[in-house]
This record gives C-alpha cells, sequence and structure tokens, in this order.
C-alpha cells in the first residue's frame, strides 16, 4: 500500500511539474495575427507606401457595376429624369426616378459609404508616408495621388449630400472625430483645392497610361472643381470661372489628349487611358471584370452571351429624340442602340423597344467571352472642352477659342458647327451639347446641380430645376438638389441633421 | 477495404437470419402459483412472472396472484413490474411461491454526466436532461442534434432540410447572442469540440456518427454550465460515447435500410396554364407599360411557338413536364453499424464501424459515411486507472442546396422550370428555360444537379487519453489530453453551359481546404468525503489550456475547354482566380472548481466557479469570472413526506449563475489592416488599407441565469413530472456596433447590447398501464421560451438575413411591408397617389406619407415558434413494442421567400400555381397582382403575404419493433436480436403550403423560417435489424 501512494506521489508529482510548466506560461495567451498587418506593425518600407495608396484606388470602383437591384451610379442617371428602367425589382432606381426617394436608398449609403472608405486610406496614406523613409520624389508623387484621390472623394460626397463631415487625418475609437459634425461646403472645397493644387505640384506625370493619377488628371478635375464653385451652391461667379477656364486650358494647351475620332473608342479596351480618355476606374477581363454589361441591355431579349439582361437602365425615347437632326451620336450603335442580333443566331435581330446605351456597351463580352475589360470614364477629354467652353463664355462672352472647344465636339457629330451667338446662346447652347455628349455618364445631375438648370426635352430649353416637369410626370422639387443623408448615418452620428426635404 | 467488410457484413446478417428459423419447442410439466405483493405486503396486479429463459409466462391478477405452467420445479421466474426492481426466483420444486418486490429506487439513483464528473441524479442541483442509447435508438438519425430532436425539454432542434444528413440547428432555451454563436458546447468523453461554423450550414456535431452515443446530458442551467465557464452560455451537450464490454466479448450489428419519397407537392402550373398566363400578361403590357408597347418592346408570345423542339404545328406545347417528379427520386439510405468489444471490470476494449450511403430525395444528392472508433479503458493498477478512444470519420457529400451564383439551384428550377420543356431532347441534349425566347434561361433542375457539383469531404479525428490516479479513498487526479481535427474540403464546379451559374465563367472549378485544428489538455481533483452521517462532500479543482486554429486556402480556376476536368486539374482552367488563404488561431488558460455538499440527504448545496484567460482579449481584459451557485431540498426526504404513500419522489431546486460566450472571431481588439486589389497597366495590383477598427476594451459577454425547477415522482415513479422556469440574461452582448462611415470603418465590435430569455419546460412520463404483457407509457414535453433584445447601440435596428433585430422585440422578426391585397378599379385614384393601377398590389402606407418605401416596413412575423414539444407513446406487448412519436411547434411563421420569382413574376419561369388566382377586372378581391410582362413594372418585397403560419403537427416517427426472446436468442447463440419497421414524418398538419414548416435555407442565424427553394423533407419508411452475440 505504501508503495502504490509513493508511486502516485511521483506521478503527481510529474504531473505537477507539466501543470506548472504550463501555467507559467504567459505566451500561451498571446495570438498574432499572421495573415494581415495591423496598423502597429505597417508602414516601415517603400512598399507599404505605395500599397496604401493603392488601397484609396479600390472605392472608385464601388459605385460602378450592375446586377439584379441595379447599382450605385444609377443614382445620378435616374435623378435626371432622363433614363428608364425595366429592372421592376430595382426598387433604389424605381423611387429615383420617380422622385419619391428618402434616406433609406442603398445606391446614397454606397457612395456614401465608399467615398468615406477611401477618404480614410488617404487620411492614413496622407498621414503615414512621411513617416517612411524612401525617394522623396517618389514620397511626394505618391503623396499627391492620395491627395487627388481624397479630392475626388469629397468633390463628389459635397455635390451629392451637400454639407458633410471633413476628416482629413485617421481616426480611431477614441477620436473625437469618430463622431464628427458637418463641414460647411466652403470648408470641404478648400480642402478640395488646397489637395489638387499640392497634387498638382507632386510632380506626377502629365499623362499615365497604367490607370494611375495624372497631372493631366488633376488639372481636369480642378477645372470642374471651379466651375462647380463658380455655380450653386458657391455661387463664387466670374473669378473661379476664370480659375475653370484656365486649368481646362491648361489640360486642352499641353496637346496631350485629343478626342476620338469614332464613338466606338468610347468603349474600346484598345483606347483606355489614352488619347480622349483622362481618368478612368481600371477593370481587367478575366482579372477584375467590370459588371455594368448585363445592366445596359434589355431584360430577357436574348441578344448576349451573358446569361443575365437585366435592362437595369437605358434612354428615356424623348431624351435621344431631342439631340439635333442628324447628329451622328444618335445613329445606331453610336451612343445608342434599338436592335441586336440573337445569341441563338446572329443572323436575326431583334427589336429592343427603347435606346439602349450603347457608350458604355462591349461588343465583345457579349458576344464571345461575357468577361468585359471596359473601363468606366471619370474624366474624358470631351468635358474639359466643354467646361472651357462654358467658362471662357461666362468670363468673356463666346470667343473664338470657346468657339473651337464646343465646334470639336459637334464636328464629330457631323453637326453644323457654332457661330454668331449671344452670350446667352452660346451659354445654352454648350449645356445642351454637354447633355448630349456625356449622356448618362455620371454628369449630367452634377451639371443640373449645379445649374439649377433642367433640360426641357421636348422643347429642346433649359429651365429652372425647381418645378421643372420630367417628361414621364414627376416635378423637381428644391430638395432634389442634394441626395438624402444615408439613414444609418444619421442615426450612428446624432451631430448630423438631415438635408431638408427628407 | 470498404466492399470487403459490406460484404463480410452480409454474411453475419445472412448467417443469422438462417439460425432464426430454427426456432425450438417446449413442454408440459407442473404448475406454481403465489402471490406477488410490495414491501407492505399489498398484492400488485399486472405483475409479469416468467419462466427464466423461455417466453412461457403470466400476469398477477387484480389481488396480485398468479399461476403457470412449468415444465418441471428446477426452473426459475423472473418477476418483474415497473418501479419495483426485476427479482429471479428458483422455483426449487414449491408448488407456491410468494414474492415481494422491492422498490427499484434505480431511476433516482440513475448516474447523470455532469462537466468534470458524474453525480447521482437524484444529488442534482441543476437542470440536466439525458438521453441513453436505447432511446436514441427508437428514432435512428444521421445526426446528434436530429436524434435529439423533442427528447429534451428546452431544446429546440430544428431540422430544416431534408437534404442528405439533414440541416439542423440546435438552440438551448433561446438564443443568447446577437453577433457570436448560438450553439451549444459539444463535450465529447471530455473532449472540446471545435466551435466553428462548417460549410453550408454545418456544424462539427454533424460528423458525429450518431450510433456511437452511449449516453446524452444536455445542461441548461447556470448551475450545471458554470463549471464550462466562457463557454458555457448555450448550455452544453455531453457526449459519453459507448465503450469496451465488462463481461466478456460481445459482438454487435446494427442496422437498416430505408426509403424516402416525397411527402407533398408544391401546385405548380402546367403547360397549358403556363402558356396562357404569358398570352394574357402580354396583353396587359399596354395597361402597365403603355411607352414600351407603343415602342414595340413586347411581342405576343403565340409568334415566338414555333420551335419545332418544343412545340408543334400549331403552337401547342409537345411536353407538360412535372419537375418535381422528374427531380425527385425514391431516396434509399443503409446503414451498418458493427462493433466487437471485450474485457472484464478492470480492462475492457471496443472496436466500432459504421457505414452510412444515404441518396437525396433529390437526384444527384447524395450522403456517404465511414466511421471507426476504438476505445480502452484499464485499471492497471489499484491505484491507477488509463483509458482512451480515438475515432475517425469520413464522410462524402454531394448537396445541391447551397445558392451560388445566380440564385440558381436545383430546387428553385424545379419550381420554375417551365413545363413545356422536357429533361433531355432526343439528340440527349438538355433542355433548358432559354430554349423559349424571352425567358429567364436558367437550367431545368436535372441539369442543374447533375452539372452544378458542390462536394464536401469532411474528415475528423477525435481523441483522448486519461489517466485517473486514486491518491486515497474518495481522492483522485485525471488528466485528459484530447484533440479534435476537421479537415473539409469543398469541391465545386459549375458547368460550361449552365446559365446564370457558370456559363459568364466558360466553366468555373473550385477547391477550398478549411482544417480547424484543437487541442486540449486538462488536469483535475475531485475528493469524495461522507464526512458523517449527516454531512458528505464533493470538492473538485482544476485547469485546463486549449489551443485552437484554423487555416483555410481557396484555389478557383475559370474558363475550361472540357467539362471533364471539374475541380480535378485546375491547371486546365485558362482563367485563375486569385487565390485566398487565412488563418486564425486563440488560447484559452482555465481554472474551474466546484463543491458539492450533501446535509442529510436532504439539503443540496452546488458552487461553482471558472476563470477563464483568452487570448482574443487585450491584456485588461483577458480574464474573466464565471460563478454559479445551486440550491435543492429533496422534500420526500423529510418525514412529513416520507409517509404519504403516493409521493416516491419530490425536489425544489434553484440556481443562479454566469456563463460567458466565448466564441467571437479572434483579433478583434487589434487594429487590423486588409487586402485591396486595383488594376493598374493591366494587371492586378495590391493594396493594403483599413480594415479593422480596434477596440481593446472588448470583453466576453455574460449570461446571468435563474432556474427554478421541480421534480415529482408519484406511484413509485409510474408518474414522473418535471418543471423548470428560467430567466437568461446576457449582458456586454457582443454587437457588430455600427459607427459613423465617415470614419471610414461600417462597424466595430462592442459589449453594448443585451438580451433576455424566459421560458418554461415541463416533462411528465407516465405508465399508463403495466399489466402483465403490456405496457403503455407517454412522454410529454413543451417548451416556451420568450425571447427579447433589450438594448442595442443607440437603439439602432440590426438587420439580419431577412429579420430585424430591434429592442423590445424578439430576435428572428420577419420584416417587411403590410400587404392588403391588390387596389381596386374603384380605388384607381387612391392608387395613382402611389403611382399604381388597379390590378397592381396595395402595400400599407404605414406612416402615411403617400409614398410606399423603406419606412413603411414593420414587423411582420417570426420564425422561432412560441412553443414547442413532442408527445411521444411507446406500446409494448410481449415482445412487440410500437412507438408513436409526435412533435408539435407553434406561434412560428414561414418567410415563403421563393414567393418573390415563383408568385410575385409570372411569364419567365414557371410559376406556383396560386398565380391563377390573380387580379382581373373580375376577379379584384385577391392577393396576387394582374399579370404583366415583367419589363412592364411589377412589386415584389418581403411582405405579410409572404408569411406563412407555420404552426404545426408531425408525425415524426412511427415504429413498431419485436424483440426476440431470450429463449430464442439463446438457442441462436445470440443475446440480442430485434427487427423493427418505422415509418418517418409520417403525417404532417399545417395550414402553410410550401414544402415543410420547419425550414430555413438561410445561414443567417436569425433566419429559423426563412424559405428560399428550400429541400424538402422525404417520408422515410424504414427496416432495420439489431443483433447481438
Amino acid at each position: 500500500m505504501k508503495i502504490t501512494i509513493k508511486k502516485g506521489i511521483s506521478h503527481a508529482l510529474v504531473l505537477g511539474a507539466l501543470v506548472l510548466a504550463g501555467s507559467g506560461c504567459d505566451d500561451f495567451l498571446v495570438e498574432p495575427d499572421r495573415s494581415n498587418f495591423t496598423l502597429e506593425n505597417y508602414f516601415t518600407k517603400p512598399e507599404h507606401a505605395e500599397s496604401v495608396v493603392n488601397s484609396i484606388y479600390e472605392n472608385l470602383r464601388s459605385t460602378t457595376g450592375g446586377g439584379f437591384g441595379g447599382a450605385p451610379w444609377m443614382m445620378l442617371e435616374f435623378a435626371t429624369g432622363l433614363a428608364n428602367t425595366d429592372l421592376g425589382q430595382a426598387q433604389n432606381s424605381i423611387n429615383i426616378r420617380n422622385l419619391v426617394n428618402n434616406s433609406d436608398n442603398d445606391y446614397g449609403s454606397a457612395y456614401w459609404t465608399s467615398s468615406y472608405r477611401g477618404i480614410a486610406n488617404a487620411n492614413l496614406a496622407i498621414a503615414k508616408i512621411p513617416e517612411i523613409t524612401m525617394n522623396e520624389s517618389r514620397k511626394m508623387q505618391l503623396l499627391g495621388e492620395a491627395r487627388f484621390l481624397r479630392a475626388y472623394y469629397y468633390y463628389n460626397l459635397v455635390r451629392i449630400f451637400g454639407e458633410v463631415p471633413l476628416l482629413t487625418e485617421p481616426v480611431d475609437l477614441n477620436s473625437p472625430e469618430l463622431y464628427p459634425s458637418e463641414a460647411s461646403v466652403e470648408e470641404i472645397y478648400n480642402v478640395i483645392v488646397e489637395d489638387l493644387t499640392t497634387a498638382e505640384a507632386s510632380g506626377l506625370p502629365f499623362t499615365d497610361e497604367t490607370g494611375r493619377v495624372s497631372l493631366g488628371a488633376v488639372k481636369s478635375l480642378l477645372s470642374s472643381v471651379y466651375l462647380t464653385m463658380a455655380g450653386y451652391p458657391l455661387q463664387k461667379g466670374a473669378d473661379y470661372y476664370q480659375k475653370a477656364a484656365d486649368k481646362a486650358a491648361e489640360v486642352i494647351e499641353s496637346g496631350e489628349y485629343e478626342l476620338f475620332t469614332s464613338y466606338d473608342d468610347l468603349h474600346s479596351e484598345a483606347k483606355e487611358n489614352i488619347e480622349e480618355n483622362i481618368l478612368m476606374v481600371q477593370f481587367e477581363p478575366f482579372i477584375m471584370p467590370s459588371n455594368w454589361q448585363t445592366s445596359i441591355i434589355p431584360y430577357n431579349k436574348g441578344i448576349s452571351e451573358y446569361s443575365d439582361e437585366t435592362g437595369a437602365i437605358y434612354a428615356n425615347t424623348d431624351f435621344v429624340e431631342s439631340y439635333e437632326p442628324g447628329d451622328k451620336r444618335t445613329k445606331e450603335k453610336e451612343f445608342y442602340y434599338t436592335e441586336y442580333s440573337l445569341s441563338s443566331d446572329r443572323t436575326k435581330t431583334v427589336n429592343l423597344g427603347g435606346h439602349f446605351i450603347y457608350k458604355h456597351f462591349d461588343p465583345l463580352a457579349h458576344l464571345q467571352t461575357t468577361s468585359s475589360g471596359l473601363n468606366w470614364t471619370l474624366m474624358r477629354y470631351a468635358e474639359v472642352l466643354l467646361i472651357y467652353a462654358e467658362a471662357m463664355n461666362e468670363v468673356s462672352g463666346p470667343t473664338p477659342e470657346a468657339y473651337e472647344a464646343v465646334n470639336k465636339i459637334r464636328r464629330r457629330a457631323e453637326l453644323p458647327e457654332l457661330g454668331g451667338l449671344s452670350q446667352q446662346q452660346f451659354r445654352e447652347a454648350v449645356w445642351r451639347e454637354k447633355w448630349h455628349e456625356l449622356s448618362y455618364e455620371n454628369k449630367t445631375w452634377f451639371d443640373m446641380a449645379r445649374l439649377r438648370k433642367a433640360y426641357n426635352v421636348t422643347t429642346g430649353n433649359f429651365e429652372d430645376f425647381v418645378g421643372h416637369q420630367f417628361s414621364y410626370g414627376p416635378t423637381l422639387q428644391e430638395r432634389e438638389l442634394l441626395f438624402p443623408i444615408p439613414t444609418a448615418e444619421i442615426r450612428n452620428n446624432d451631430k448630423l441633421t438631415q438635408n431638408p426635404g427628407y | 477495404m470498404k466492399n470487403y467488410l459490406i460484404q463480410k457484413m452480409r454474411y453475419i446478417l445472412i448467417l443469422h437470419l438462417i439460425l432464426i428459423s430454427a426456432v425450438g419447442a417446449r413442454g408440459q410439466g407442473t404448475s406454481v402459483a403465489g402471490k406477488v405483493t410490495d414491501e407492505k405486503g399489498t398484492g400488485l396486479p399486472g405483475v409479469t412472472v416468467l419462466l427464466k429463459g423461455t417466453t412461457n409466462g403470466t400476469a398477477t391478477d387484480a389481488t396480485g396472484n398468479y399461476s403457470l405452467n412449468v415444465p418441471d420445479g428446477n426452473g426459475t421466474l423472473t418477476v418483474s413490474y415497473i418501479g419495483f426492481k426485476t427479482q429471479d426466483v428458483p422455483i426449487e420444486n414449491r408448488s407456491s411461491v410468494n414474492i415481494t418486490l422491492a422498490t427499484d429506487t434505480k431511476a433516482l439513483e440513475e448516474v447523470v454526466v455532469v462537466g468534470y464528473g458524474t453525480q447521482k441524479k437524484s444529488d442534482l442541483t441543476g437542470a440536466v436532461t439525458s438521453v441513453k442509447s436505447e432511446e436514441l435508438q427508437e428514432r435512428p438519425a444521421a445526426s446528434l442534434t436530429q436524434a435529439l430532436a423533442g427528447r429534451v425539454p428546452g431544446a429546440n432542434v430544428s431540422v430544416n432540410s431534408g437534404r442528405p444528413g439533414g440541416r439542423a440547428n440546435i438552440r438551448i432555451r433561446g438564443n443568447t447572442s446577437v453577433s457570436v454563436t448560438n450553439n451549444p458546447l459539444y463535450v465529447i468523453d471530455g473532449v472540446i469540440l471545435n466551435v466553428t461554423d462548417l460549410a453550408n450550414g454545418s456544424t462539427p456535431i454533424d460528423y458525429l456518427n450518431p450510433n456511437d452515443i452511449a449516453s446524452i446530458e444536455v445542461l441548461k442551467d447556470a448551475s450545471a454550465t458554470a463549471i464550462y465557464g466562457a463557454r458555457g452560455a448555450n448550455g452544453v451537450i455531453l457526449v459519453t460515447t459507448k465503450r469496451g464490454s465488462q463481461d466478456g466479448g460481445q459482438v454487435n450489428y446494427d442496422t437498416y435500410v430505408s426509403v424516402g419519397t416525397l411527402a407533398r407537392k408544391i401546385d405548380l402550373l402546367n403547360s397549358e396554364e403556363f402558356l396562357h398566363v404569358e398570352e394574357v400578361a402580354y396583353e396587359n403590357a399596354e395597361k402597365y407599360d403603355p411607352e414600351g408597347w407603343a415602342a414595340g418592346k413586347y411581342v405576343d408570345p403565340r409568334t415566338k411557338r414555333t420551335n419545332p423542339l418544343l412545340f408543334d404545328a400549331n403552337g401547342n406545347p409537345l411536353y407538360d413536364t412535372d419537375w418535381q417528379e422528374e427531380a425527385t427520386q425514391n431516396a434509399i439510405t443503409q446503414s451498418h453499424q458493427l462493433s466487437f468489444t471485450g474485457g472484464n471490470a478492470k480492462d475492457s476494449y471496443g472496436a466500432y464501424l459504421g457505414y452510412r450511403n444515404e441518396d437525396g430525395l433529390i437526384r444527384e444528392s447524395w450522403l456517404k459515411r465511414y466511421s471507426g472508433r476504438f476505445v480502452f479503458d484499464s485499471e492497471i493498477k489499484s491505484w491507477l486507472k488509463v483509458g482512451g478512444t480515438l475515432s475517425y470519420n469520413d464522410q462524402n457529400e454531394k448537396q445541391i442546396d447551397p445558392l451560388g451564383a445566380g440564385g440558381i439551384t436545383t430546387m428553385r428550377q424545379v419550381l420554375e422550370a417551365l413545363p413545356i420543356i422536357p429533361v433531355k431532347y432526343e439528340d440527349g441534349s438538355w433542355a433548358g428555360n432559354e430554349d423559349y425566347p424571352g425567358m429567364e434561361g436558367g437550367g431545368n433542375p436535372v441539369n442543374v444537379a447533375t452539372d452544378r457539383l458542390y462536394l464536401l469531404r469532411t474528415q475528423t479525428m477525435l481523441g483522448n487519453l486519461y489517466s485517473s490516479i486514486r491518491f486515497a479513498e474518495g481522492l483522485e487526479l485525471r488528466t485528459t489530453l484530447g484533440t479534435n481535427i476537421i479537415n473539409q474540403r469543398i469541391d465545386y464546379y459549375g458547368g460550361r453551359t449552365l446559365n446564370y451559374i457558370s456559363r459568364n465563367q466558360g466553366g468555373d472549378a473550385s477547391v477550398e481546404n478549411q482544417r480547424h485544428n484543437s487541442w486540449q489538455f486538462e488536469n483535475y481533483l475531485t475528493y469524495n468525503k461522507k464526512i458523517s452521517d449527516d454531512h458528505s462532500f464533493t470538492g473538485l479543482l482544476g485547469l485546463s489550456w486549449q489551443h485552437v486554429d484554423r487555416f483555410s486556402a481557396l484555389a478557383r480556376a475559370q474558363r475550361f475547354q472540357d467539362d471533364y476536368f471539374q475541380f480535378n486539374n485546375l491547371g486546365a482552367g485558362a482563367n485563375p482566380v486569385a487565390p485566398a488563404s487565412g488563418t486564425s488561431a486563440y488560447g484559452l488558460n482555465s481554472y474551474f472548481g466546484r463543491i458539492n455538499y450533501n446535509l442529510k440527504e436532504k439539503y443540496l448545496l452546488t458552487l461553482t466557479g471558472r476563470a477563464d484567460g483568452s487570448s482574443k482579449f487585450g491584456s485588461e481584459n483577458r480574464y474573466a469570472f464565471f460563478p454559479s451557485a445551486a440550491l435543492a431540498w429533496r422534500m420526500s426526504e423529510e418525514d412529513f413526506i416520507k409517509n404519504i404513500p403516493v409521493i416516491s419522489n419530490l425536489k425544489v431546486r434553484t440556481s443562479y449563475g454566469v456563463t460567458g460566450n466565448s466564441e467571437i472571431t479572434a483579433y478583434q481588439a487589434l487594429a487590423g489592416l486588409g487586402n485591396y486589389s486595383v488594376i493598374f497597366d493591366g494587371a492586378r495590383t495590391i493594396g493594403v488599407g483599413i480594415s479593422r477598427l480596434a477596440n481593446p476594451d472588448l470583453r466576453w459577454e455574460k449570461t446571468h441565469q435563474v432556474d427554478a425547477g421541480l421534480e415529482i415522482g408519484l406511484f413509485n415513479n409510474r408518474v414522473s413530472m418535471e418543471v423548470d422556469v428560467y430567466r437568461k440574461l446576457t449582458t456586454d452582448m457582443l454587437l457588430s456596433a455600427p459607427v459613423p462611415s465617415s470614419s471610414g470603418y461600417t462597424t466595430v465590435t462592442r459589449n453594448v447590447g443585451s438580451m433576455e430569455n424566459q421560458g418554461v419546460e415541463f416533462a411528465l412520463n407516465t405508465v399508463n398501464i403495466a399489466s402483465g404483457d403490456f405496457t403503455w407509457s407517454t412522454n410529454f414535453n413543451i417548451s416556451v421560451n420568450k425571447n427579447k433584445v433589450k438594448s442595442l447601440t443607440g437603439g439602432a435596428d440590426i438587420f439580419s438575413g431577412s429579420t430585424v433585430i430591434r429592442e423590445g422585440e424578439p430576435v428572428g422578426s420577419f420584416f417587411g411591408y403590410v400587404h392588403l391585397g391588390t387596389w381596386s378599379t374603384d380605388e384607381a385614384d387612391e392608387a395613382a397617389k402611389y403611382l399604381r393601377l388597379p390590378g397592381d398590389i396595395k402595400y400599407k402606407d404605414v406612416n402615411n406619407d403617400g409614398q410606399i418605401n423603406d419606412r413603411d416596413r414593420v414587423i411582420i412575423g417570426k420564425g422561432i415558434p412560441d412553443g414547442f414539444g413532442s408527445l411521444i407513446n411507446t406500446f409494448n406487448y410481449k415482445n412487440f413494442d410500437l412507438t408513436f412519436d409526435m412533435q408539435f411547434m407553434y406561434g412560428n411563421d414561414v418567410l415563403f421567400r421563393s414567393m418573390h420569382s415563383a408568385e410575385d413574376r409570372q411569364g419567365i419561369a414557371n410559376s406556383f400555381a396560386t398565380v391563377l388566382n390573380a387580379w382581373t377586372p373580375e376577379n379584384q378581391n385577391t392577393s396576387i397582382a394582374q399579370w404583366r410582362p415583367i419589363p412592364a413594372g411589377y412589386d415584389t418585397f418581403n411582405d405579410s403575404h409572404r408569411v406563412k403560419d407555420a404552426d404545426f403537427i408531425r408525425g415524426r416517427n412511427l415504429l413498431l419493433g419485436y424483440t426476440f426472446s431470450p429463449g430464442i436468442t439463446e438457442k441462436l447463440h445470440l443475446n440480442r436480436l430485434r427487427l423493427y419497421a418505422s415509418m418517418q414524418n409520417f403525417f404532417l398538419l399545417t395550414a402553410y403550403e410550401g414544402y415543410d414548416p420547419e425550414v430555413s435555407t438561410s445561414g443567417s442565424p436569425f433566419d429559423q423560417g426563412v424559405a428560399l427553394y428550400d429541400y424538402p423533407k422525404p417520408r422515410v419508411f424504414m427496416v432495420g435489424l439489431n443483433v447481438g452475440f
């Protein structure tokens, strides 16, 4: 018995030793995350500067696309009253189209959330890159890209939502800035202008064929920003028209950009990031395909190799009919298409029963690959020309350079050149040109809000935004000059107030 | 090898069937008579008196007298009666044998497994329900959760799918958490099973062979679960597996074969109806889209019925296919379980083999499971016991129910494939909806089931080794080393021609590997001491380390030239998709203790505490302490009750304690960065940016539970009843709390919420009749649980799947519009205010703002029941046993989401036949909108029309068994032989018109009752055999 007890004790000692060995080990409760860096252990190498700037670009992609619920970019199109849909379940599109939008709209929250995600990454880059030891000129360029992108996101936010929080530094759980108040529209524009002028001086190349931000993009965006600042809501007037014209002129006079001769090049992979295209959201077939192709074809007409044909967005016929007679852009398969061959038999064509948007159409993807690499254009040279024409006219009436800018676009559309117009006539002619040239490219609504004007497709004239009746019935009210701040954001931050009317 | 084993098993089976037919005869002789009484001398009626080793027997009469003819006076009588100990009485040539039966207190002395030990059931102070293997055997099931269904008050088992293996969800006393798991903790022979979600709604417990289970204990209240501290909040299920034999070699073989058939059908449109709907819809296009009509957007469907493969020369359809017939099959399942056990009181061992082959009700779905297990237990020295278990399970499944790209699944296509198309054309090619122009062109269900491969291959290993050292009388140290390894591979291939699924990708293949490892090392000392006749106590002190890690990797490729490769050669895909991998790990270090104190066998006290430390939390909050206390009073031991003969047991108990839920994702306290990817110069480029807002202050969720229980046994426990009432309050509830997204983040994990569950559990077991050869017993249980979300961040609703989590409401509440029917022609002006026409759906403008939008959504139902339970009747007559097992549930709804595509839309795919009741000028009092082509505009929302009352009563199991008498089995040299036949899911009473009201097709934790293309549950016909020798 004694022996067994002794043995028992010896065993217990062994076990006890094990127990103690285990409990002495504090590291047991420390586990690093081996899949991801944390804020504390990053930003030590030049590569980290590159990658944090790369991350800012990703959210440019967030509002493009399409699916059975539509896509955020359609928000800015349905709000013009110039677009239609076959996609009955895309309630967000339909509410905006019928001017019964509200703050629960997911498109609005996609703009809000993705823009601020991009801004947060830009803030991180701008705060952390200076600490990294690396080639100084490359560091400047990267900071320039980050500044440009932050400005771009804020420019969207301030135009879509008006007064919004203005964050320029990273936040954590204890930052007061986690629950920010709105900044004034002017404060936001000041940061945008400061960011863009900083980016302008950061040593970026004038063009960039890889799809990164270039000096040309910085100047083009700056001209657009100044043009908007000249109009509503800041109404900074002539000085800013002059600044807009100056920046646009720098782009024009650089000689780095030119209009495509064929409209097909607007949606051709071969022409991406060059000539007319100044800045684009980058896609690549098979690797990272864009996915709005299924949205811009009619509902289940059997024209595409894609399985899904959702008819999420197409042009109002009366808008297409408002182009001048003979406008090349309204000819079949220039900006729009009304018939297409059947995927079951390409020798047969089917009438689509509407004007579908061809300028975003990828024939190769529809006919063969079902994977589209088309980029999404953020800025193209035609817009810069039209900004120049409009701004110049506001400063000093229709100058020969202003005529030339707009006539370049008209010549391509096989329309007679403009001439002999009064300042007012020229102003509306440029607007009309802009509506027709940049249709369904997320430009028109911004112009409407900036000018507080809307295009009457029946008369061809511009009338006041407030009170303008869409051709299919609803009438614009003052509240529609802005979109509602997303419900969740208002709820999660009691310092925000909803835009009037929502 | 596997085939060889099956062959062997067949031989054994055949051999025994031959032996069965050789039944012996018996002779006539003398007679024996007497009286059977209880300890007080009262005659007992209906007592079984049997000549041992034969089927020769009788029952006592009303006064307890019996008489039996026996061959000679050398035999032995076996006297048995419910509630009394069975006695063997040698006749010894007497003609009169009087027998006094002793009360059987075994039911009370039943030993129950509790965390880190065992206890007499009578000494329990907590709410624990035991289920023994005999009960489990009454209803052979594919998984432990299914086997438990209806057996444990307070445990709501929802078998949510009819797919092979089922897809069961278990909740013990309601949902306690919003962000982390609500699944109970499973402890198998002391080893904690990995807590993780596996592919497509399965969890690790689904990969345990239920035939290996000897008993299950479900720990419900805090007194019982607190010993598992931070992991106990959702209840704990302790599984004890079968061990070796203590009295010599034994071989057991259990088998069954079953056939499953489609239990109910949904009424769908036939060809004629479908084409008619399409025609009328076309004619209505002008009303709903005059502009498109004028532009020629709509085409008369009659003009497109020209495909000679589908239509005759007059445009009439050639086919009228019933897809519910075509896509289903008689689903054959076979199960073979073979065990070899041996040993003696000191050393025992066992080897268990299992094989299950289950075909699904839907064609092309199946499950195969191979399992093996080895156990040994040995008393090496008088003071040292060692033992262990090693089990391995290999399960292969082909599933057809996962929702994937394009929302097309086999079950959706069962509802939506056109009746006018065949399965295949004469040339052998698949037919699909796209063959008829203008359709949303999904493939037919047989095509989808065949060409969309989703294979789950899961290997699990569960092992433990223990040693138990006895230092002195009552003092024992037990050490266990355990591990659980789960390897799961998901092989996926979508064929090159499958519309919406993989056609755009030119074939889509992926292989995903997931490995979950855990090990644990635990030591605990137990000390039992009887201080005096009045005082005794048990003390427990222990410590534990656990480590869990996980690794996953995904490879994917698209654009295959041929479907041949499937997922077996990803290099054959021209377009490799970006790969992914990830890992996480955490450690837990715990200290625990328990004291049970027993005063005079009347008053029982249990104190439990556990301190848990976890690497998941920041250093300040790393450790937390979880205490509990419980008291019980065995009133039946008090003299004033002891003398009441009717009462055989009476106990009241109460407990209070705190447990936690530690299943938060690792690293939430760190400011993690994440991957971004962008294209530059046509190539994928990686970015690193923000991903997670760190919360260094994270703590565990804590659930405070108070429980009161009453146990009553009457008439020698012929009637026993157990009632528990409880309240669980979860505080510091982890929420993925929204933060202003102006920060770039959208959520942060925070301890901010609270939630409450209150409920009552009631179980009643009665032996209604026990007379001689016949007994009838009833087991009834009902559980009522009321869940309420008490607080959320700033009161904000959280949307989870199709449900809303809202303060003051239960989780799992469906959210949507109120459907009021359709606008009538009289209401045209009112409808116009909402931009609607007569014939459109009329929704309630809840906030009266003149618009129908998200603000008009309200809570419209809930999927989690108010109450549920079982009524199980068991009849035994001689060697026959009959079980009639019914399940019921009430207060629950189904959100029938399939209606979105199968009822709200017509003319682009097939629809429910309910659309025939659509609005027409003559039929305006209806819920269904007027038919129109989809591009003309229609409304489809989660609304009250989709919420269906889903109370039900189900005939869960009807089983008839025959157990051969010992006399026969002995002659066959068997010690056990039983045959049975059963019918499962044999009836279903419900107002719900879908396949099954017990359903969920979502991975979202509160989407109980959400039916979106659900896999129907079969009616199963089964025959089985149990043999032992």
